[in-house]
């Protein structure tokens, strides 16, 4: 059977690894302590003004050189030949923006190139007045269409996979938010990703037993502790999670 | 003894590369007919679509020259897309038809199945079926990392090295005599992928 996965997000900041917080870079990590060998996959996002500048790159193609699981790659692209950058460094997928799904040539031009597969489209919401609302530009532009109508856009530019990106939960550690996945969840076809809330293992198993996703994002929680991935994994396990140990 | 990694600009081969270099096999990029030569192994590698690969292989005459060094007894590993056009023939290729090495046909697992997510992406088990020397020091049920949205069912027992679960079993990889093809992606699959790949080097 199909495992579920866990998957972490790391963003870097001029090519420093940096926690955000609602989007914004919160805290630097000195130190990179990822255990390459018990991940599922990978997400690197470049937050920098300054998009595809080589330090980044540099990074890409530092963990494609050591860990063997699929390294998803986003931040700047607007046309194909930003996404040219990242597949040429190593990466095996690339995440676009919310602002790229009404971009439907560009997208239609990566999937024709690199396949459905190689494309995740992130989905960031955040709430307005009571409802979610999707944003582009980093969290900073509201966008006309609502977030379900872009789960269907999305799909219709067959994308391999979609990522709900929670802006008012990043780095917020209270948990993900179940009803808004559900909710995204009846309009999508194609596997879909949670990212923002998760504070302890619990969460993610929150979110596996109540909803259909198929993987996990992190960026934080793992920093926050001495223990490894590993240990996450085993606890997922131990619930009754169809997880790769 | 080097491995020919056949590029036809199509993808990422960065991982692939980056495996070899970390199992120390020698390789060489082929992206031209002429570049095959002294070539003692063969990597196909695919991403992308059927009939765009397809049309990328033959138009550098690359799809003659690969059927000329299988026919020398050269083994091949197809990967992904690279082991789908080993076959005849895909849902997704419409124009091309495959190398015709094997016989069966690729379908869609859109439409097949409700509310199955297309495509099947993530680690999955492989289930030994027939044991092969490419699966050497690989326990059975072993992880896999797949990603695709074509899926090969026909009844092939003899070649099938190994099936896999998504909602039914369909064929994850096959062997007959000097060809060798896996669904999964073995560079992205850790240390079950570079063990496998470590074998077809050694073994196959």
């Amino acid at each position: 059977m199909l495992k579920k996965r866990l998957i972490i997000t790391l963003t870097f900041l001029d090519g420093v690894l940096f926690r955000t917080k609602k989007f914004k870079p919160d805290y630097r990590y000195t130190k990179n302590f990822i255990d390459l060998f018990s991940i599922d996959e990978l997400i690197l996002i470049d937050i920098s003004k300054k998009k595809f500048s080589p330090n980044f790159l540099e990074i890409i193609n530092y963990f494609s050189k050591n860990c063997f699981v699929p390294i998803c790659v986003g931040g700047g692209i607007k046309e194909l030949t930003h996404a040219d950058n990242y597949f040429q460094i190593g990466a095996d997928k690339v995440l676009i923006g919310t602002s790229l799904i009404n971009e439907k040539n560009v997208v239609g031009q990566m999937v024709n190139k690199y396949g459905s597969q190689a494309i995740i489209q992130s989905i960031d919401i955040k709430k307005k007045d009571r409802k979610y609302a999707l944003y582009s530009n980093s969290g900073r532009k509201l966008e006309k269409i609502d977030p379900l109508t872009a789960i269907e856009e999305a799909t219709n530019n067959k994308v391999g996979e979609i990522l709900i990106n929670n802006i008012d939960l990043d780095g917020s550690l209270l948990g993900y938010d179940i009803e808004i996945i559900n909710k995204l969840k009846t309009k999508a076809n194609c596997p879909l990703l949670a990212l923002g809330g998760a504070g302890n293992w619990q969460h993610f198993t929150d979110l596996f037993f109540k909803t259909d996703i198929s993987a996990v994002c992190t960026q934080n929680i793992f920093h926050f502790t001495e223990e490894s991935i590993i240990s996450a994994k085993k606890f997922l396990k131990n619930k009754k999670i169809n997880i790769r140990i | 003894m080097t491995v020919g990694l056949v590029n036809i600009g199509m993808g990422n081969l960065g991982s692939l590369s980056s495996a070899l270099e970390k199992l120390s096999i020698p390789y060489k990029s082929c992206k031209t007919a002429r570049d095959f030569s002294e070539i003692n192994k063969i990597i196909l590698p695919g991403v992308g679509n059927f009939d765009t690969f397809m049309v990328n292989l033959k138009k550098r005459k690359i799809d003659k020259v690969i059927l000329d060094l299988i026919k020398k007894d050269i083994p091949i590993l197809g990967i992904c897309l690279g082991f789908q056009i080993l076959f005849e023939g895909s849902e997704e290729g419409n124009k091309s038809k495959g190398l015709s090495l094997l016989r069966g046909n690729f379908k869609n697992f859109k439409n097949r199945i409700k509310n199955l997510n297309v495509p099947h992406t993530g680690w999955n088990q492989c289930k030994i079926v027939n044991d092969n020397k490419l699966f050497k020091n690989i326990k059975n049920n072993s992880d896999f990392y797949f990603t695709h949205s074509y899926f090969l069912r026909d009844n092939l027992e003899s070649i099938v090295m190994t099936k896999t679960d998504y909602s039914f079993q369909f064929v994850s990889s096959v062997s007959y005599e000097n060809l060798y093809g896996v669904q999964f992606h073995p560079e992205k699959s850790q240390h079950n992928g570079l063990q496998l790949i470590k074998n077809f080097y050694e073994v196959c």
